[in-house]
């Protein structure tokens, strides 16, 4: 039924497209890209775009087109991989913190609020900054930075079923906290879990740029949006075109993501539709 | 109501020591010798020595973030390795200008938000309403800082209407200084714009289709007093929470504006500072910034009942 | 009786995904000066949707198709917004069913009241305030400056359908709209709120439109009643000849479902429920329910008759 009505919602069918297109830039990178992504032309640094460099070159000669390509690879990597940790620690932390209750709950639940109390970005700027930039430190830093929206759902999940009759019954002929869990509680609570991934699929996109942008994210030479813009900024009076195209990648990227939490919303809560 | 406040400040303490306890854990989190890695490669053993006890990392970790608490219940957020300066002054001087920034920021959005917002939810399902629906969304998807360097080609370079970089104090010269802080703010507040326009939007949409809204109406109210006052007043409660929270994107943003603006705000700092490898500045910025963040949200908190009186101060 | 307001054949329709549904379908009734008229249906009847369109508040997505409402010279359905706004709160003004959601929660009593008094006359807020507080006792709200300053979660919702009343009346109207006053209400105080609205259009002669599902409300109030089902008028007559010789079965089927005060004798449900208005059944459209169907009911509508002076029904029987 909710699958259905999706698959039906013309700008959640846009926004998948959109991902999908991604996806298939990241998957099929070898192949889109017209050049090698690092090789440094120094005959051909900061030109304009034309037939053989599509969007232009860098300061080094670099081809921006391959460079973009291969950037898509960084940020969905990082995305998806620090999602993904975010919804793993969310989970096994609000619903364990939820159904033990009592003063672990009370404590975690703390910890979560005063991670919160970060602006997110400025929480994983002080993890990196500490840690040093690399692809994985950034995965780690916007995967605990992202943790506590999960917990908060699965916890007010678990805490509004746990007193529940079917729970109780459960319970009642011998089933463990773990199958309760795992069968009974967190199915209840995947929707707005997947819409919450998706968002945070967004907010990750757009906070990995903003970090290699800063020199923060994946180290350079590797090409990723940020680093690519970051680039881009310092020759920005002598080739305005290098700054336009990283920005559109990512824009599209958080687009498609965006598009797709916006049409999971409707379906999920059509009232606001 | 002094009662709420005091209970609110209360219950606020844990969080603060726990925020404490994770700007200061930062350090620690430092692979090897935290003092070695300020120092770099070069530096001698007895430079590494003074350092490590300059920051007290000699001691054990319990009496370390004893100490760190003591000193930041004192105001002392630290000495800057680079300057040899308290970080609290250096951030005191800088301050000013990213509150400046994401003040405008805000009223930038605010000012875009609510009416637009309005506007959807009364023309509900209409053109305009789909219209803001595509803006709103490409609103939360372009990053800011791209369209801040966008701005600045198309408006500064360009047409040459706004200065490109630099910073003259507002507080000195006002429309001197809002000149410098026109593109910032506005790039900055654009996102926040976005999602309080939504938030705006549908907290509307519910309180329209409220009996309360058909009774204003039969007392023969007119419609813009209807949506204006008795609508618009119980639809921003919702809202103000998101602005709260949105204030923290603003806070985080800001980091990346006063980058590629050149603004000499905190957020610049804290980068500067991190390519430095002065981890006290960045502590403290940090520190300073999330108790900015958590006062603005008690704040809000605060606020939240003048909008909806069925909240119970109590 | 000299008629107030008359409601000539009204047309009301909601647009819907699922299609037209024509809520209210040429309902043609009047309301005379002072009077009390009692408008009974189950809900969906049309009879919220009728009051709705006198001020002309029918919500989205519904639109008033067709009729004419005259009131003092005019069809308030073909004037402009501006006057009908004039017309709204002051000479007609309107009461809801939930008190609970009918009084905005973030203002006070006060606030709402006098917004209703500065929005039709001059006065400075200190003569509004008088006004309003002198209202407030009139329906009986114990300490009225006291409670004047409250926000209505303070209040009862016995209090606040007071606080409702007192706002509706602020401004002497002609009619007031009254859709459900009392469903909401604890027994015990629909009680005092019906005798409290009685004894003021005694007192003020303001003319009450009293809406409700249940007859037995209107029964000690009401001078005449008029019966809906599926946006039709299906009887309209005196309320004593309602009560004792209804001529529809409709009519009859309302009124063995009212409890008897002493609990004795049977209460008959009434078979079979509210048709769709997507779906609605050939020839009358009480057929499918009703105990005395014949074969042209199913076949042709009802024809509008006469049973006895001022008194008719929508019905093939007595024929």
């Amino acid at each position: 039924m909710f699958w259905e009505r999706f698959l039906h919602n013309p700008i959640g069918m846009i926004g998948v497209a959109v991902i999908a297109m991604n996806i298939f830039m990241a998957a099929f990178a070898p192949l889109l890209a017209t050049h090698n992504p690092l090789a440094i032309n120094v005959a051909q640094q900061s030109e304009s775009p034309s037939a053989e460099h599509w969007f232009g070159t860098d300061e080094y000669g670099r081809d921006i087109y391959s460079r973009l390509i291969y950037g898509s690879r960084i940020s969905l990597y990082i995305s998806l991989l620090s999602v993904a940790v975010a919804t793993l620690l969310g989970v096994a932390i609000g619903a364990s913190s939820g159904y033990y209750g009592g003063w672990i709950d009370n404590v975690v639940m703390r910890v979560m609020d005063a991670v919160m109390s970060f602006p997110a970005i400025l929480l994983a700027i002080g993890i990196l900054a500490v840690l040093g930039p690399n692809i994985y430190n950034v995965v780690l830093a916007l995967g605990l930075v992202y943790t506590p929206r999960f917990a908060r759902i699965v916890r007010g999940s678990v805490l509004s079923l746990k007193e529940k009759e079917f729970v109780e019954a459960s319970r009642a002929i011998g089933n463990g906290d773990a199958y309760i869990i795992f069968r009974h509680i967190l199915p209840n609570c995947t929707a707005p879990l997947i819409v919450q991934a998706t968002a945070s699929l967004a907010y990750a996109i757009l906070a990995e740029s903003m970090l290699s942008f800063l020199g923060l994210g994946a180290p350079p030479p590797a090409p990723s949006w940020g680093n690519i813009l970051s680039d881009a900024r310092n020759f920005m009076m002598d080739n305005a075109m290098m700054t336009v195209f990283p920005g559109l990648a990512i824009t599209l990227a958080v687009l498609g993501f965006n598009l797709v939490g916006d049409a999971l919303r409707d379906v999920l809560d059509p009232r606001l539709k | 109501m002094l009662k709420f406040i005091i209970k609110r400040i209360i219950y606020l303490i844990p969080t603060l020591v726990l925020v404490a306890a994770m700007v200061f854990l930062l350090i620690h989190l430092i692979p090897g010798d935290p003092a070695a890695v300020i120092l770099g490669p070069d530096a001698t053993a007895e430079d590494v020595a003074s350092v490590r006890q300059a920051l007290g990392l000699d001691r054990p970790l319990y009496e370390q973030f004893v100490v760190w608490l003591d000193n930041l219940v004192h105001g002392h957020f630290g000495v800057s390795i680079h300057s040899k300066r308290p970080v609290i002054e250096s951030i005191s001087e800088r301050f000013p200008v990213t509150l400046i920034l994401t003040t405008l920021a805000l009223i930038f959005a605010l000012a875009v938000a609510l009416p637009s917002g309005v506007l959807a939810a009364v023309n509900h399902n209409t053109n305009k309403d789909y219209l803001f629906m595509i803006g709103t969304i490409l609103g939360v998807s372009i990053p800011g800082f791209w369209l801040g360097l966008m701005a600045l080609l198309v408006f500064s370079v360009h047409l040459g209407w706004f200065p490109s970089t630099g910073f003259v104090p507002m507080w000195e010269d006002f429309w001197g200084g809002l000149r410098y802080m026109i593109l910032p703010s506005m790039t900055l507040g654009l996102f926040m714009a976005a999602v309080v326009a939504r938030m705006v939007r549908s907290s509307m949409l519910e309180v329209l289709r409220l009996e309360y809204v058909t009774h204003a109406r039969a007392k023969g109210l007119s419609e813009w007093k209807v949506i204006t006052k008795h609508a618009l007043k119980n639809a921003f409660a919702p809202t103000l929470t998101t602005i709260g929270i949105q204030y923290g994107m603003l806070l985080g943003g800001a980091v990346v504006t006063e980058t590629v603006f050149s603004l000499p705000g905190l957020g610049k700092y804290l980068v500067v500072s991190i390519y430095m490898r002065d981890y006290p500045v960045v502590q403290g910025c940090i520190l300073f910034i999330a108790l900015v963040y958590v006062f603005i949200n008690t704040v809000v908190d605060l606020l939240y009942g003048y909008f909806d009186p069925r909240v119970q101060y109590s | 009786m000299e008629a107030l307001l008359n409601i000539e054949n009204l047309e009301v329709s909601f647009h819907t995904r699922q299609g037209v549904a024509r809520a209210v379908c040429g309902v043609s009734y009047d309301i005379g000066q002072g009077e009390v008229l009692g408008v009974v249906g189950e809900s969906g009847s049309g009879k919220s949707v009728t009051a709705l369109s006198v001020l002309r508040l029918v919500p989205y997505p519904g639109r008033i198709t067709g009729g004419r409402i005259h009131y003092d010279g005019r069809d308030l359905l073909a004037i402009p917004e501006k006057q009908m706004r004039k017309v709204r709160g002051d000479r007609i003004s309107m009461i809801f069913q939930e008190p609970m959601i009918s009084l905005n929660p973030a203002f006070t009593i006060e606030n709402q009241l006098t917004e209703a008094l500065h929005s039709h006359r001059k006065m400075s807020q200190k003569e509004a305030r008088e006004r309003a507080t002198e209202m407030l006792a009139m329906v009986e709200i114990p300490d009225p400056a006291k409670r004047i300053k409250d926000y209505p979660h303070h209040l009862s919702g016995g209090m606040r359908q007071r606080v409702m009343i007192a706002e509706a009346l602020l401004l002497d109207p002609d009619v007031l709209l009254a859709d459900e006053p009392t469903t909401a209400l604890d027994v015990t105080v629909q009680a005092s709120v019906l005798d409290l609205m009685h004894r003021l259009n005694q007192r003020i002669g303001t003319a009450i439109m009293l809406i409700t599902h249940n007859l037995a409300v209107v029964a000690e109030s009401a001078q005449r009643v008029v019966v809906m089902y599926c946006g039709r008028v299906v009887e309209q007559g005196p309320v004593r000849e309602i009560f004792e010789e209804a001529a529809h079965p409709y009519t009859q089927g309302l009124l063995k479902s009212i409890p008897k005060p002493d609990g004795k004798g049977k209460l008959v449900e009434m078979a079979g429920i509210v048709p769709s208005l997507f779906d609605l059944p050939q020839g009358c459209l009480f057929n499918p329910r009703c105990p005395q169907s014949r074969p042209e009911c199913v076949q042709s509508p009802p024809p509008w008759r006469e049973v006895r002076p001022g008194h008719h029904a929508l019905c093939w029987l007595n024929a």
